[in-house]
C-alpha cells in the first residue's frame, strides 16, 4: 500500500532515526561517567580524616585494617591521627598487629608514627616495642613498617629478650624469607646474646 | 674402646651465663626455631665453641634451651686443649658437649683422633670413642694404638 503522506508518517520516519541515535548516545555515556575508583594503596586513617572533614582536622581512635597478598592480617590503630605537612598523616600512640596465616602474631607500638601518602611505609619513633608470639620482646628507637605487606625494619640498634636469652644487634628485620617463605625475625649487624642457664634454679637478678 | 682424657680446667661452672655472638640470628615466627649463622662463637667460662651455623633447641614447652647444635665444622677450645670435629651438640644444663665426625683433640704436642668425643665440662674430662688413635709426634705417621 502506498506510503500515506502527511505529518504522522513524517514524524515516524524521523523517530526511526533519532531514537536509535539517542539510545546509542545514552549507552556510551554510561561507561564514561562510571566512578573512577582510586587504585594505589589507601594510607591508614586517610579515609577517616576525609570523613572528619575540615572541622577539627583530626580523628580520635582511628582504625585501619588490611590483608597482605599472603593473607596475613594487618591492623593499625592510634589514639589520634591528624594530617601534617607534605600530605602525611601523624598518629599518636600507634599500636599495630600482624596476624600471620598460621596463627602467630607480631605486635608493635610506638608513641608516634608518620604515614606518607603514596609510600606504603610508616615510620614509628619515640621508642618502639615489638612483641612476637614466639616470645621475643624487642626494643628499638625507630622502626619502618610496611602497611600493605609484612616488612618491619629497625632503624638502628635493637635490644631483645626471649627464649634464647637477652640480645643486642645492630638491626632487626621481620619479613617472609627463606624456603616456604615463612615469616622470620632476623637480627643482624653483630648479634650478641647472653643466656642464663636456669639449672641452678636461682636466677641472679 | 674409649680413652679418657682431661679437658679444660676443673672449675668450669656450668651455671655461668652462656654468651653467643654471631653475624645473624634468625627466629622463625611460625615455629619459633632460632638459628645463628656466620662466625658463631658460643662461650661459657673459658670454653669457646665456634661453628658457621648453630641451631637452638628448646626444652618442650618451657622457654629454656635444651641444647645448641653446632654444624658445618666446629672448633672447641678450653684452656690449652683444642678439639675439632664436623659437628657438636652442647647440652647447656647437663654441662656436656658431644662432638662427632673426625674428632681431632690436641693437647700440647699430643694429638688424639676418634669418631666421637663427649666432654664433661663439670668434671673437666673428655671421653673419646670410635677408632681412637694417638699421634705422639705431629711429624710421624699415626700408629694405631688400640
Amino acid at each position: 500500500m502506498a506510503r500515506a503522506g502527511g505529518r504522522y508518517s513524517q514524524v515516524v520516519a524521523w523517530l526511526k532515526i533519532l531514537l536509535p541515535l539517542s539510545a546509542l548516545a545514552l549507552m556510551s555515556t554510561m561507561f564514561l561517567v562510571a566512578r573512577q575508583t582510586g587504585s594505589e594503596a589507601e594510607i591508614p586513617f586517610a579515609e577517616q580524616l576525609r570523613e572528619a572533614g575540615r572541622a577539627d582536622e583530626q580523628v580520635g581512635s582511628p582504625y585501619f585494617a588490611g590483608t597482605t597478598e599472603r593473607g596475613d592480617a594487618l591492623t593499625f590503630e592510634a589514639t589520634r591521627a591528624r594530617p601534617v605537612s607534605g600530605g602525611r598523616i601523624a598518629a599518636d600512640e600507634l599500636s599495630a598487629r600482624i596476624g600471620l596465616t598460621d596463627g602467630g602474631t607480631v605486635d608493635f607500638r610506638a608513641p608516634n608514627a608518620i604515614f606518607t601518602d603514596g609510600s606504603a611505609m610508616a615510620t614509628l619513633s619515640g621508642g618502639v616495642e615489638i612483641d612476637s608470639s614466639t616470645g621475643y620482646r624487642v626494643r628499638t628507637e625507630r622502626l619502618n613498617a610496611a602497611i600493605d605487606r609484612i616488612d618491619l625494619e629497625s632503624d638502628g640498634e635493637v635490644r631483645a629478650d626471649g627464649p634464647a636469652g637477652t640480645l643486642t644487634a645492630g638491626k632487626m628485620r621481620v619479613l617472609p624469607s627463606g624456603p616456604g617463605d615463612e615469616v622470620q625475625m632476623i637480627f643482624t649487624e653483630g648479634v650478641e646474646m647472653v643466656y642464663e642457664p636456669q639449672n641452678s634454679g636461682v636466677s641472679d637478678e | 674402646q674409649g680413652a679418657q682424657v682431661a679437658f679444660g680446667d676443673m672449675q668450669q661452672s656450668t651455671d655461668a651465663p652462656v654468651e653467643v655472638s654471631a653475624d645473624e640470628l634468625r627466629v622463625n615466627q611460625s615455629d619459633g626455631t632460632a638459628v645463628y649463622t656466620g662466625n658463631v662463637v658460643i662461650g661459657q667460662g673459658d670454653m669457646r665453641l665456634s661453628a658457621p651455623r648453630v641451631t637452638v633447641v628448646y626444652v618442650e614447652g618451657q622457654g629454656r634451651i635444651e641444647r645448641l647444635e653446632a654444624r658445618g665444622g666446629v672448633t672447641l677450645v678450653s684452656g690449652e686443649e683444642a678439639a675439632e670435629a664436623e659437628e657438636a651438640d652442647y647440652d647447656i644444663n647437663g654441662g656436656s658437649i658431644v662432638m662427632r665426625g673426625d674428632v681431632l683433640l690436641t693437647q700440647g704436642g699430643n694429638a688424639l683422633m676418634a669418631e666421637s668425643m663427649t666432654v664433661d665440662l663439670n668434671a673437666g674430662t673428655a671421653q673419646m670413642s670410635g677408632r681412637v688413635r694417638t699421634v705422639i709426634d705431629q711429624g710421624s705417621n699415626a700408629d694405631g694404638a688400640n
